[in-house]
């Protein structure tokens, strides 16, 4: 098993069948952040080799005994490139453009993802890093930010070469060349725990190969040779062990006004629907109801996926939004759009369900009694339903507080602007320091979730007793 | 007033059929008196019926007409919607709206205050106002649920088993209240039971339901409505 960096993902499957051609033992790969790969070794992973995009991270390793020092080797080198989306009009020819006012948002990996470290040493090294820092948005993956760019979503990004070559839908304005920016170096070992020491060993070399370099330079990446010895500091952004910059509070507040808006905003469409789930047969009533409860069942990151699909700037729908000055990606509403997206199923099925048990002969009285439908409605069904339409509010905050998937591919992963507490541990995990914010926000979001739960069978117990009420006489 | 529209029946026309789970309501009625009662075991479709009356049942089929009004003409596409009827229905398990007090159900309708006390009175009600429906017991809320349809004025009253829960001295008084109430505002009842003694204490007429076949019953008729 090979953990390897997830810029590698393309490339890494087409050396390892040329390795399988010569002979080798076939390999299975598990691709993802570096900065998550690590810790996972550490915490016994089942891994032969590592591959890391930063040799920060492999040092980290090292230090902790997680690889073999001595097997550890320069496998490729990569460069860092501005991408900008294809057809967008006077990209910039050179970094110390990047200040110009006309890029609006630029698009980086997560802080603690190599990719990410590294955009910011380059810009930091032309002094550029201190105006561009509030128009960042950070995305988890260079593939998360790439999408963003080629969705327009962002108006440039800094990414691997390798990766900007495979996405058509984006340009390569310019590259960081020469000795004043980080050189992206990927960098392999032995896991110390592997049961496959010889085979590992041997996996390894043909990597640092010739034949290997070959593949590598086909796919866009540099010779292992230019990358320096992996012993050498590459990498001048801030060190692992400081705090990746996060407000823990700022997460708390944050996931409340998230959830409350979503809860809010989403109060009448849900006793709509749930009414009418309830109470009208209409054609193509199963549809409509297949519909509202996919997010419950779909993935939240496709959910996400949809969402940005329909309501990005590329679209019509997310255009006339953003024209009207209420654009949904990367912003508090849209942060609060996925989680109420998300939530929406509970919200609506606790209202459904009130609907279903309340008596409907309650509201035939208030119709002989010479009340109409609309005020009866609001006079009496409403009224019945209180109990169980404050349940469904309370689930849908609480699965708002949760929500993570849909968010961070709609909203993204902003510190003070989308980073709801689900994000900001997410965030934290990636980087070793930082425990004691991690522990913070985890028992705050536990806290949070055990007091909505509370709420709902608070609620519940409420509504039954009224039923009761009627019932038992 | 009272003996005019005793003089003249009701007016009312029932001609409708409607379909049951079991058995099918099929009726063809024009009573002659003010005060009719219906009797009949139960499932016979005495509760649908009036139901159907009160613009509860949209799948009825037929001809409901009352005072010159048509209510329901399913030829002619004429529906009358329950609020528009305004009769009096007072289902058999009173149906007393759970979240309001019973000042709040007697007043439901738009009564004022002095009208809700002096109806709670003349029920005996009049210690319970604040209370809610759960803290009732199964006579008393009968008693709201009559008193909550009279006070919204109706034209005519439709009464399910109103008596069931009440004991027997008690049924005399509410009975006598009702009747005067009747008399007084000139509004005809149809009442159903499967109580013959419920029947005969307010009504003038008698008919009997069986599966969903409506016949006129000869026991007891009397034109004159007690004094």
């Amino acid at each position: 098993m090979v953990l390897a960096a997830s810029s590698l993902q393309d490339v890494l499957p087409v050396v390892a069948r040329a390795w399988d051609a010569r002979g080798g033992v076939p390999v299975r790969f598990n691709f993802d952040a570096t900065s998550r790969l690590a810790p996972q070794v550490i915490k016994g992973a089942p891994a032969d080799v590592f591959v890391s995009a930063d040799d920060e991270w492999m040092r980290w390793l090292e230090e902790r005994g997680g690889v073999d020092s001595l097997s550890i080797r320069r496998v490729a080198t990569n460069q860092l490139v501005f991408v900008v989306p294809t057809g967008a009009p006077d990209p910039p020819g050179a970094p110390g453009s990047i200040a110009r006012a006309d890029l609006a948002r630029i698009a980086l990996a997560g802080e603690n993802v190599p990719a990410g470290r590294y955009a910011r040493a380059a810009l930091e090294s032309v002094g550029a890093w201190s105006s561009v820092e509030p128009r960042v948005v950070r995305g988890g993956s260079v593939r998360g930010t790439l999408e963003w760019v080629a969705r327009a979503e962002a108006d440039g990004g800094i990414v691997y070469r390798s990766d900007a070559l495979a996405e058509e839908r984006v340009s390569l304005a310019f590259a960081f060349e020469g000795e004043d920016f980080p050189q992206p170096a990927y960098s392999g070992a032995i896991a110390s725990r592997t049961e496959f020491r010889e085979t590992a060993e041997a996996f390894l070399d043909f990597l640092s190969g010739a034949a290997a370099a070959a593949l590598f330079s086909a796919s866009g990446f540099g010779p292992a040779s230019v990358g320096g010895p992996v012993t050498q500091t590459l990498t001048p952004a801030p060190g692992l062990d400081a705090s990746p910059g996060l407000d823990p509070w700022s997460a708390v507040r944050l996931s409340l006004i998230v959830a409350l808006s979503a809860v809010l905003l989403g109060l009448v469409p849900a006793v709509a629907m749930g009414w009418l789930l309830a109470r009208k047969n209409f054609l193509g009533k199963s549809f409509v109801s297949m519909i509202v409860m996919a997010p419950l069942v779909v993935p939240p990151v496709v959910t996400g996926f949809l969402l940005l699909s329909v309501l990005g700037r590329d679209s019509a729908l997310g255009g006339l939004l953003a024209a009207m000055g209420l654009p949904i990606p990367f912003t508090l509403l849209g942060a609060t759009l996925a989680a109420l997206v998300v939530g929406f199923p509970l919200y609506v099925m606790a209202i459904r369900a009130v609907f279903d048990t309340v008596d409907r002969r309650f509201e035939e009285v208030s119709w002989t009694l010479g009340v109409p439908k609309a005020p009866t409605f609001r006079r009496i069904s409403l009224p019945l339903a209180l109990p169980g339409i404050a349940a469904g509010a309370v689930l849908a905050f609480a699965r708002a507080l949760g929500e993570f998937g849909a968010t961070v591919v709609l909203a993204g992963n902003m510190e003070g602007e989308t980073r709801t507490i689900a994000l900001a541990v997410y965030s934290l995990l990636e980087s070793p320091s930082g425990r004691g914010a991690t522990w913070l926000l985890v028992i705050a979001s536990v806290v949070l979730s055990l007091v909505a739960l509370l709420g709902f069978e608070g609620l519940t117990r409420w509504q039954r007793r009224r039923m009761e009420d009627h019932h038992g006489h | 007033m009272a003996s005019t529209a005793a003089a003249g029946g009701s007016e009312l026309h029932v001609r409708v059929r409607v379909p049951l789970d079991a058995i099918e309501l099929d009726v063809d009625w024009r009573p002659e008196s003010d005060h009719v009662a219906i009797v009949g075991p139960s499932g016979s479709g005495k509760s649908t019926l009036l139901r159907a009356l009160a613009g509860l049942e949209p799948g009825a089929l037929g001809h409901v007409s009352f005072g010159g009004d048509v209510w329901l003409d399913s030829d002619s596409g004429v529906y009358t919607p329950a609020w528009e009827r305004r009769v009096g229905w007072v289902p058999q398990d009173a149906l007393l709206f759970p979240h309001l007090s019973l000042r709040e159900n007697l007043a439901y309708a738009g009564a004022g205050e002095p009208d809700v006390e002096r109806m709670a009175a003349s029920l005996f009600l009049s210690d319970l106002l604040d209370r809610r429906p759960r803290f009732l017991s199964g006579g008393e809320r009968q008693r709201v649920a009559l008193g909550r349809a009279l006070l919204a004025a109706p034209r005519m009253l439709l009464l399910d088993e109103p008596f069931s829960a009440l004991d027997r001295p008690l049924r005399s008084e509410i009975a006598a209240m009702v009747r005067a109430f009747a008399r007084d505002s000139a509004t005809p009842i149809v009442l159903v039971s499967h109580d013959e003694h419920d029947a005969e204490l307010l009504a003038d007429e008698r008919w009997v339901l069986v599966a969903g076949r409506l016949t006129a019953d000869g026991a007891r008729q009397s034109s004159e409505p007690h004094a």
